[in-house]
């Protein structure tokens, strides 16, 4: 059987069950994406807070280099959080809107 | 005599297809062997005791049956709860099959030993399900299909599962869609295309105050009434044609006087063996030696009645247990009260499967109501001396048998009546296909409606889940075959509507596009690699970027500066696309998995049904 008739064969089940090819809200995903980006961020900054006190986390603070203000800090958590959400939410957004473009396009 | 349409048999599909033949304002004739209409379906009169020819119960997923049913009895419809129970060796167990009941039955130790069979069913199945021992089996574990499905199906087919095609079974579930499993999982076990609820007629069904004969006497009289005769006690000798065109049937009364009916269109609803062996001229060697290898299982009840309020609870039980013959007794009073004339008594009628050639076939009833007795005593129902008194009713041909090379014979008998398009054969035993009464009479009325035009096609009846159950929204649809399928009357296209359930599986279910995910983990890695490396340079510094340089560890070349950053891009976008491809492929499978996984418990529920 070659990949081609594989592949048509998996369509073919999952269209059994329904005939749609999914959408993403890219607004939705960008704030599931942010919350999620936000709050990662911020609980690894506090975690490290926690557990090593100030001067923590060498490694997580190179984060600084892209997001200006963060470090490995309690005010560096609150940062993170901002910077987190920013990046998630600008991360689900693209993806969600670069899949619906492609998805229109294989249409 | 001659009329438009001439059907042979007064059964559930005979009757059907003239009353619908009647609404398209085609006139029909119908004769009839017996001296009473409904062939299986009729109920029996003897003393005011009615009683059925097995049991029918009034239930159907199909919405154009269920209108009939209603518009031919009206207010003689009772809902009757539905309580049937297995009885094996002195016990009692649930039926459909609860596995907690039935290991709870069992005893600890069968129950364990009942335990380690399914298990190795689960991770040793056989592997083809070809005949009904291995389709059970594979199910159920071997231990549990020989004291719940071998005893009793042994009873009614008079031949070893391992003989009886797994079509037989396949049929009963008829190949649970996946979209029908999830809808059933998703919203309970939902709705009949005519809105009834599923869950709750499979508790509780529809039955005739008196009888399931009541129904068809009704529908007799409804075609008297439009000028449709039903001929009573007219055996078929000889079905002429020529030139690919039926032009009579000839016959007998029960006198011996000779009758011949002409028609231009015939419906029969005969055994489909008998059919054949009647063709005049006789079919071709190997059509006819098909029809000749066909088999029926006849089946005779003995019926007592006993002078006693209640026997038990159930409609009906099986009886698993080896040490009798009876395979099924059925208590009438409790498909409807009206089926005793006193209701300080009881009839049970004991059913037993036979060939003709069985010695018990030719005992006399006298004979035969002493063993009904006996074995009554014997599983602890009915003591001799409550039994006031007894008759006999035999059925010939009641099942059509499903060997292992039944469907190679019936394919070649179609493939011969094709030749004949004027006769259509309809029917359990027309199509040699276990069909209920619903699907009887839905082969009557898709006959009726193809001699108006249409091109239904009545062997696809009961063979195909979707044949029925695909017009939910559609009344009418062409499909790739050709044909057009109808439910209702309006004969029009109608666009699909999905209902609101529908909707929401479709949406739920809906398959993400494992290309375009790819495509969009793949920008995002690709950019996002390269404007980490992009700021980092841009910042400068001795040592640009040291950590970040360490991914080349896993991106083969890559390093912070300008040609990695152009190098991470297309690095990152790939392995990005890998990503996204993977995730949404990883999800589609794993709503699959999750499908597969409601149709196979759907499945394990409705085998449990196998018995009916």
């Amino acid at each position: 059987m070659t990949t081609e008739s594989v592949t048509m064969a998996g369509n073919k089940r999952t269209e059994e069950i329904s005939r749609e090819v999914m959408r993403i809200q890219a607004g939705v995903l960008a704030m599931v994406c942010a919350v999620l980006g936000g709050l990662l961020l911020f609980s690894m900054t506090v975690w490290l807070v926690v557990k090593d006190g100030p001067g923590a986390g060498p490694h997580l603070s190179l984060l600084g280099n892209y997001f200006i203000g963060y470090s490995v800090s309690w005010g560096g958590s609150v940062i993170g959080l901002f910077y987190g959400a920013l990046t998630g939410g600008i991360v689900g957004w693209v993806i969600g809107t670069i899949y619906n473009l492609v998805v229109g396009l294989r249409k | 005599m001659s009329s438009r349409a001439l059907v042979i048999g007064a059964g559930p599909a005979g009757l059907t297809s003239a009353y619908e033949l009647a609404k398209l304002g085609v006139s029909s004739t119908i004769i009839e062997a017996d001296e009473q209409v409904g062939g299986l379906s009729r109920t029996v009169n003897y003393k005011g005791y009615r009683f059925d020819i097995g049991g029918h119960r009034f239930f159907s997923k199909v919405p154009l049956i269920n209108e009939l049913w209603r518009e031919m009895l009206s207010e003689d419809f009772l809902l009757r709860p539905r309580l049937s129970r297995i009885h094996y060796r002195g016990h009692f167990f649930d039926y459909p099959l609860k596995a907690a009941n039935a290991l709870a039955g069992l005893g600890p130790i069968e129950a364990f030993l009942v335990m380690l069979s399914y298990s190795k069913a689960k991770l040793f199945p056989h592997s083809e399900e070809t005949n009904l021992e291995q389709w059970v089996s594979n199910r159920f574990g071997q231990r549990l299909y020989e004291i719940f499905f071998k005893t009793y199906t042994e009873k009614v087919w008079g031949i070893p599962c391992n003989e009886i095609s797994a079509d037989w079974a396949a049929q009963r579930i008829k190949n649970l869609s996946l979209k029908e499993a999830i809808r059933n999982a998703l919203l309970g076990a939902g709705k009949s295309a005519d809105g009834e609820v599923i869950t709750t007629l499979i508790e509780q069904f529809h039955y005739p105050r008196l009888g399931p004969g009541m129904m068809w006497e009704c529908c007799k009289e409804l075609l008297a009434e439009k000028g449709n005769e039903t001929i009573h006690g007219i055996k078929v000798d000889k079905i002429r044609h020529r030139k690919g065109r039926v032009e009579s049937v000839i016959g007998h009364r029960s006198n011996g006087e000779r009758v011949e009916f002409d028609a231009d269109q015939f419906i029969s609803s005969m055994p489909l063996r008998r059919l054949i062996q009647s063709l005049d001229p006789l079919p071709p060697d190997e059509v006819l030696a098909a029809a000749n290898s066909l088999r029926y299982r006849d089946y005779l009840t003995v019926v007592l009645m006993a002078k006693r309020e209640h026997v038990f609870p159930d409609n009906w039980i099986y009886i698993h247990s080896p040490e009798v013959k009876m395979g099924r007794i059925q208590n009438y009073k409790n498909w409807s009260p009206e089926m005793v004339p006193d209701p300080s008594r009881s009839s049970l009628g004991l059913e037993y499967f036979l060939w003709q050639k069985d010695e018990e076939w030719t005992w006399s009833n006298d004979r035969l109501i002493d063993l009904g007795i006996k074995e009554c005593a014997q599983i602890g129902l009915v003591e001799p001396d409550e039994v006031e008194d007894g008759t006999v009713v035999r059925m010939k041909k009641a099942y059509p048998v499903y060997d292992h090379h039944y469907q190679e014979r019936v394919d070649i008998i179609r493939n011969y009546l094709d030749t004949l398009p004027n006769l259509q054969t309809i029917g359990r035993n027309g199509l040699h296909r276990y069909n209920n009464q619903d699907h009887s009479m839905l082969t009557g009325v898709y006959a009726a409606r193809n001699i108006v035009g249409e091109k239904n096609d009545v062997w696809a009846v009961n063979t195909e889940q979707d044949y029925h159950e695909e017009v939910r929204s559609s009344e009418t649809e062409t499909v790739s075959t050709g044909y057009t399928k109808t439910m209702g009357d309006r004969a029009v296209p109608m666009p699909i509507e999905p209902d609101e359930a529908e909707q929401i599986i479709q949406t739920a279910f809906a398959k993400l596009d494992s290309v375009a995910l790819g495509v969009a983990f793949g920008v995002v890695a690709g950019v996002g690699l390269f404007l980490a490396t992009a700021i980092l340079l841009l910042k400068g510094g001795e040592f640009v970027g040291p950590r970040l340089g360490l991914l080349r560890n896993f991106l083969p070349s890559y390093e912070v500066t300008w040609p990695g950053a152009l190098l991470g891009l297309v690095e990152g976008g790939l392995i990005g696309f890998a990503l996204g491809f993977f995730v949404a492929s990883l999800r589609n499978w794993s709503m699959m998995a999750y499908a597969h996984l409601l149709k196979r418990r759907a499945e394990t529920q409705a085998a449990g049904n196998v018995l009916d």
